[in-house]
């Protein structure tokens, strides 16, 4: 069975940087990878295919289209197979239902999420309702990561998300740090990471070369290989890839998470 | 990228698929099945089913359970279910409201671990064809081993087939059919009579869908009584076959047999089984290409639009339906006299013998009185 990852986060956080890096850093390891994504928005594999928006399964099947796999699954980066699910226009319909429906189709016409070594799901920033959660209740995901930053309010959903997890009774892999610039940051993810009953995996630092890759179509791993940051995303995917034990993170009460963004 | 051929708008209600699953819930002898979903939900067939002897309770969930979920819910009334009934064999089956926002039905089944079989149906009322409830129903017996993987198949074409009829010239064959009462018994009956006593030779075909064919079977048994009073010939055909399908399916078409030989009817061909309703119609129709194509009559309980015109067209048809909106259809299809037994399936549910029919009983009234 293929590892079956969730990067979960506040909005705009950063998980799909993280999540497409991640898969590309895999990638030139010679894995193979499936990345699917998760969020209405659409945007977790843009950088994998130097740009280009792919169908999402929500807009053909709007259009009443007969899918099949190749409509829908589309090879980036090294053979990353990257899926949108995408979503119906904001404010109509229930995007929920969208992934769940989605999530069934997928698995119906392909192998993608099979015959692989690891599924990477770039889920929206707020689990809003029941079907945000299909990849987990289907069983179609067995390890969670938590990404946020050193400042409250990323801390604050980080909190929140182990929240849902633990009724979940879903385990949680790791903490990432994706740096903000905040004061003793690495500390302060690190010490929360703890407290829930986990560790913290990396502190990917701020770093405007994500921004300026991301400009072009592409992740730092493909574009600027060699830089520093994309030496971080290859020791956390290098992480990922080689640990799996996770236990279900026990979250901490709101009180105890403002001191901890004081210290 | 092929676009699917857009399907045409119908507008007229048709079967639910939810209602479809527990259906067949029932030919897979199931005690007691839970619907995961609103307390009015699928209530008339919830309620008629229980004369079949399976129990259908709802987890009858509220605004806040659409809300907030209705796990808490299913996993009470699951227990409740095995404490109560004790049943054998459970089904939990979705509705559109559980499945909308997301529900797990085998999230309370791994809760619950009741130790006997769970079929769970994750099954809405949104799909165009409702034999996609029975296929979903099905799905989940074979993943339980309740049914084969080879009767799964033979389920699975002979639903594909009656999709096809219904699109063909059955109740998704327009965008809107009028609902219709048919032609007048006494005056179809009378029609039906001149014929036998001026010596026509007829068919008399029973074609229905599984339980209805008790009371179809009445008709038929009608027709076979008035042929015989006034000797003229009549070939009797079936779908009676009690050698295919689900146990409750096997056992009804046993059942009916015993009772139309019993009471002096001869069944001439046995064209399929009681859930072949979409194909024996062509196994009527090839018989009758090979050996009755000059008949002068023919009479078709159950599934009448199921039967092809090729070798029929020129006989004078008398159709027997239980769908007011089928009349039309089979207007059009060339049947010169359709009658609609009303309200038909309800009375059909929980017996074991032949049901009384208003066209038998015209048809044995008058023929008393001719
Ligand atoms: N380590 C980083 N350094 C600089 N910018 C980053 C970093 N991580 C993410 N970003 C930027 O932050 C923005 C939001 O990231 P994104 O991955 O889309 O977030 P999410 O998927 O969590 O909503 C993007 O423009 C991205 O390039
Ligand atoms: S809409 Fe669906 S869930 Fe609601 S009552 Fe009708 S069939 Fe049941
Ligand atoms: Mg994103």
């Amino acid at each position: 069975m293929p590892k079956q990852i969730a990067i979960y986060g506040k909005g705009g956080i950063g998980k799909s940087s993280t999540a497409s890096n991640v898969a590309a850093a895999c990638a030139d390891e010679g894995y193979r990878v499936t990345i699917i994504g998760c969020d209405p928005k659409s945007d977790s594999s843009i950088t994998l295919l130097r740009g280009r928006r792919i169908p999402t399964i929500m807009d053909l099947m709007r259009e009443g289209m007969d899918i099949k796999e190749e409509d829908i699954v589309f090879n980036g980066y090294k053979g990353v197979k990257c899926v949108e699910i995408g979503g119906p226009e904001p404010g109509i319909g229930c995007a929920g239902r969208g992934i769940i429906v989605a999530i069934s189709l997928l698995k119906k016409i392909s192998k993608a999420i099979e015959d692989t070594d690891l599924v990477i799901y770039d889920v929206p920033g707020d689990i809003v309702c029941g079907g945000f959660v299909a990849p987990v209740k289907k069983g179609l995901v067995n390890e969670a990561y938590v990404l946020t930053s050193g400042e409250y309010m990323p801390l604050y959903a980080a909190n929140n998300i182990c929240k849902g997890l633990s009724r979940l009774e879903m385990t949680l892999n790791g903490v990432i740090c994706n740096s903000r610039g905040a004061p003793n940051e690495e500390n302060i993810v690190s010490e929360f990471a703890k407290e829930i009953g986990s560790q913290l995996l990396a502190f990917i630092p701020k770093d405007v070369l994500v921004q300026t890759c991301e400009r072009e179509g592409f992740s730092v791993i493909e574009n600027a290989p060699d830089s520093n940051i994309a030496g971080v995303y290859r020791k956390l995917a290098r992480s990922i890839m080689t640990r799996n034990e996770g236990k279900i993170p026990v979250p901490l009460d709101d009180a105890r998470l403002r001191e901890l963004t004081r210290i | 990228m092929p676009v699917k051929q857009k399907e045409p708008l119908i507008m007229h209600p048709r079967p639910s698929s939810i209602v479809a699953a527990l259906y067949t819930l029932r030919d897979l002898d199931t005690d007691v099945v839970i619907l995961h979903g609103p307390p009015g939900c699928c209530f008339k067939h919830a309620r008629l089913l229980e004369e079949d002897g399976m129990r259908v309770v709802t987890t009858s969930l509220d605004e806040s359970g659409f809300v907030f979920g209705g796990h808490d819910s299913l996993v009470e009334v699951l227990e409740k279910v095995i404490e109560r009934f004790k049943p054998k064999r459970i089904g939990i089956v979705g509705t559109c409201a559980s499945m909308i926002i997301g529900e797990e039905l085998h999230e309370a089944v791994t809760q619950v671990q009741p130790d006997v079989p769970v079929i769970e149906v994750e099954v809405h009322a949104g799909y165009r064809d409702n034999t996609k409830g029975v296929i979903m129903a099905l799905e989940s017996a074979l993943a339980c081993r309740i049914i084969s993987e080879a009767e799964f198949e033979r389920q699975k074409a002979l639903l594909k087939e009656a999709t096809m009829v219904e699109k063909r010239h059955g109740a998704a064959s327009k965008e809107y059919l009028a609902p219709s009462r048919g032609d007048l018994k006494f005056k179809v009956a009378g029609r039906l009579l001149e014929l036998i006593k001026e010596g026509k030779k007829g068919l008399n075909i029973l074609n229905a869908k599984k339980e209805t064919a008790f009371m179809f079977a009445d008709i038929n048994l009608a027709v076979d009584e008035a042929a015989k009073k006034f000797g003229s010939r009549i070939v009797n055909m079936a779908n009676l076959d009690e050698n295919v399908g689900l146990p409750k399916n096997r056992r009804n078409a046993r059942e009916i047999r015993e009772e139309l030989t019993q009471k002096g009817m001869e069944l001439h061909h046995i064209i399929g089984g009681l859930d072949e309703y979409p194909i024996a119609g062509n196994t009527a129709s090839r018989i009758i290409g090979e050996k009755y194509q000059d008949f002068d009559f023919a009479v078709i309980t159950g599934v009448p639009h199921a039967l092809p015109m090729d070798n029929i067209k020129n006989m004078e048809l008398f159709s027997i339906t239980n769908g007011p909106r089928q009349v039309a259809p089979l207007k059009e299809m060339g049947h010169q006299h359709v009658v609609v037994e009303i309200d038909l399936h309800p009375k059909t549910l929980g017996v074991s013998h032949i049901v009384e029919s208003e066209f038998g009983a015209t048809l044995r009234e008058m023929s008393r009185d001719a």
